[in-house]
């Protein structure tokens, strides 16, 4: 019983380190992947494409993998205490403009107006890695469910940065924004929703600490857009 | 689906107005990065796989460079040889590179080797974040690092700010390189009324230049003012190194105990925190420090020497083993390879009976650090792992070589090499030299506490100066109570209402723990 035990013990740890290195060596293919598919997309002719339209979402999709693999390598990392967080003093302007490069052709395609608020004097400081893969969360959700349009909005409030995404859809749904409420969202594979991209963004905000102040993560329904509100407060 | 061109929106807020910037490509991107101009840009990338080098090249040449004048290399070693002939201006290098050097030890070797100048634009590329990107001191750092996926847009735009930062700071650079700190520092301050992008790193550097100057008040103003509006690790590290200056260790202790929790990926305040456990004599807690750091980045050559080092201290033999043998595995890739790797290596072979192992690692050292000091030092651990395995005939032969070196005056061991002949010395009963040999190395090292603290050790192992107590031993090193005083006088310290001869005694058998007897003035 004893043996058995401890076998089990060695099965996971060893499980959890194949889990990791996995994800690591995932994560060079699919970087080999969207290298070779943004070269693709760069060229003149493939708008002429037939398969044009499968490329630009093939691309989104292999994007999406390396945004959830990068997540769930972070949260392996953070579980074993060795992620190396580094706040550092970052430009929103130049952050936001990254960022938004990602999805310019995305949203072209879709016909979705996305709009940036963000002075460029603004600094902050974050990290960097991790805050983008929560505003990535935010705008691949957006564009989703917005009908056609959605707002970045970047600005300093009461000594905090808040980083709003709004969009024009229906908004959250009741229960969403309970489990929100109760910080317990849960994994519902039928809706397509693994609770990870929630999970990861809430953790990543209260990583984030000044002066016995903690980050936080909010959902809303409302706006300036009538839509769904993804608010981050960083100290 | 209908396709639309949908225009892309980024809007500005200046003062409360929003005012709005259409655009349709990418002509934002170029306007931010159009100073640069990369046709005559020498680059080259490091990347052990084909696949990933293409994608580099394609992504440098539709920003603009010359594709004949890209070089790539599938390996480190392959790199360094491509530098050594080429002055490139941008390197563009994945950290992890298979087998051989990793990108870190390229990094290393280029810069220390001076193959790269201050103009060359330096990028780690990694697929995930490194420990190593999060760290305090920037003499092996790259400009920047990048995870992958790489885009062009991501790079340019890094390259831009690089470029930036690069201008902004070439000025107090060059006043640095010539020692004229003042002027760095009234650059630093200039530039600090006008430049935000690069603030943040303007106020370090204007805190490093303050440490260096010595003006550790002035640095401890700006440094409270800094973290009064942020928790910045590397602040509270600056000021621990401050209070460490003022041999404040419970003060410092405290600081970087509450750094490294709330920032436990700022390894410089591990490194910092372990230093000062072990000048406050707490090997113990030191050990505990440096395993986490370890932990969080194992790759470090030096640190993994010092985590040997302590667990060796508090006899945790096979750890001090392990973390030796990491530290000279490292090494073999690295130019920060270090022979007290190899030192701290053997000597843990031989404490735990493997004397044959231990021989053939020092063998190792004799290849790789090929000097007469390294030599002479090489012997006389060899003569103490003989006597540890009881081998008294090969101990006596080599002490007595060593000996008669000294003796025709044919040899000049550095500080280390004197201590490790003193030990051997100690054991062949020939005290006497050996004492003589440590009186010159304290008469020659006045101020160093480290050095009498490796003093008293040797002579409690060899259980000198007993009969006399802790202030014979200061006599047989020559010392008086003059000397004594004259060094605590000379490091701030006032006495209390102490004995001399006990302050003396204390202040052999370890320098810190007397440290901590005395009120500092003021």
């Amino acid at each position: 019983m004893k043996e058995n035990s401890v076998d089990s013990i060695h099965s996971v740890s060893n499980m959890t380190n194949f889990l990791a290195s996995s994800v690591h060596d995932m994560k060079n293919s699919v970087s080999m992947l969207i290298g070779g598919l943004e070269k693709a997309l760069a060229s003149n002719e493939v708008t002429q494409l037939s398969t044009h339209a499968e490329l630009m979402q093939m691309n989104h999709e292999a994007k999406r993998i390396n945004n959830n693999l990068i997540q769930l390598l972070t949260l392996y990392k953070l579980g074993q205490k060795i992620y190396p967080f580094d706040p550092q003093s970052i430009c929103l302007d130049d952050f936001l403009r990254v960022m938004v490069a990602q999805y310019r052709e995305l949203l072209k395609f879709r016909a979705i107006t996305l709009e940036v608020r963000v002075n460029p004097e603004l600094y902050w400081y974050f990290d960097e890695d991790l805050i983008s893969g929560v505003i990535g969360n935010a705008l691949n959700n957006a564009m989703r469910y917005t009908r056609d349009c959605i707002y970045i909005i970047a600005e300093e409030d009461e000594g905090k940065l808040v980083l709003r995404i709004e969009d024009n859809g229906h908004g959250f749904s009741s229960q969403i924004l309970q489990e929100c409420d109760d910080c317990a969202r849960g994994v519902d594979f039928q809706g397509g929703s693994t609770g990870l991209g929630f999970y990861f963004s809430a953790m990543v905000a209260r990583m984030h600490h000044n002066q016995g102040c903690l980050g936080e993560l909010k959902l809303e329904n409302g706006g300036s857009l009538s839509g769904a509100c993804f608010v981050l407060c960083l100290p | 689906m209908a396709v639309h061109s949908a225009a892309l929106v980024l809007c500005y807020a200046f003062r409360n107005e929003w005012s709005f910037i259409e655009i349709m490509n990418t002509s934002e991107f170029n306007a931010l990065t159009a100073d640069m101009d990369f046709t005559d840009t020498t680059a080259l990338i490091i990347d052990d796989y084909q696949e990933m080098r293409s994608i580099f090249r394609d992504i440098l040449r539709s920003c603009g460079a010359d594709v004949k004048k890209i070089s790539m290399a599938a390996s480190g070693s392959e790199a360094i040889s491509l530098i050594k002939k080429t002055q490139f201006d941008i390197v563009l290098c994945d950290l992890d590179l298979g087998s051989g050097k990793n990108g870190q030890q390229v990094l290393e070797e280029a810069k220390h080797l001076s193959l790269v100048g201050s103009s060359c634009l330096w990028i780690m590329i990694s697929a995930e974040k490194s420990p190593e990107a999060v760290t305090g001191a920037a003499e092996y750092q790259p400009d920047a690092y990048l995870l992958k996926p790489v885009t062009e847009m991501n790079l340019r735009l890094r390259l831009a700010k690089i470029w930036g930062k690069k201008k902004a700071f070439a000025e107090i650079h060059q006043a640095m390189k010539q020692l004229d700190y003042s002027k760095a520092m009234s650059l630093c301050d200039q530039r600090l009324t006008s430049d935000k992008a690069n603030a943040a790193d303007l106020l370090r550097t204007k805190c490093d230049l303050l440490l260096i100057t010595g003006e550790y008040d002035r640095a401890k103003n700006v440094l409270e003012k800094i973290l009064a509006e942020r928790d910045l690790p590397w602040a509270k590290a600056a000021l621990a190194k401050i209070l460490l200056k003022k041999n404040d260790f419970e003060a410092a202790k405290t600081l970087l105990e509450e750094t490294t929790e709330t920032n436990p990926a700022f390894l410089e305040a591990h490194d910092l925190l372990a230093q000062t456990l072990q000048a406050m004599g707490n090997f113990e807690e030191a050990n505990n420090v440096l395993e986490r750091a370890v932990k969080l980045s194992p790759n470090s050559v030096l640190r993994q020497k010092n985590l040997g080092a302590v667990a060796m201290k508090i006899g945790k033999l096979e750890n001090a083993e392990r973390a030796f043998r990491k530290s000279v595995s490292l090494g073999e890739d690295s130019v920060l390879k270090t022979a007290d790797a190899y030192f701290g290596l053997a000597k843990a072979c031989s404490a735990s009976k493997k004397p044959d192992e231990a021989i053939r690692v020092l063998g190792q050292l004799n290849k790789s650090f090929a000097t007469d000091e390294m030599r002479l030092k090489v012997l006389a651990v060899e003569g103490m792992i003989y006597h540890q395995s009881d081998n008294a005939e090969k101990t006596k032969q080599i002490a007595t070589e060593i000996i008669q070196l000294i003796d025709q005056d044919a040899i000049h061991p550095d500080s280390d090499g004197s201590l490790e002949i003193a030990r051997l010395l100690m054991v062949t009963d020939d005290k006497d030299k050996a004492i003589k040999l440590l009186q010159r190395e304290i008469k020659n090292n006045p101020e160093n506490a480290a050095l009498l603290q490796d003093v008293a050790e040797i002579f409690d192992q060899a259980s000198i100066g007993e009969e006399g107590g802790s202030s014979g031993k200061c006599v047989l090193l020559g010392l008086t109570d003059k000397d004594i005083i004259g060094f605590m006088q000379r490091h701030n310290f006032e006495f209390k209402e102490l004995d001399i001869s006990e302050t003396i005694g204390h202040f052999v058998q370890s320098f810190y723990l007397v440290v901590g007897t005395f009120q500092r003035p003021g």
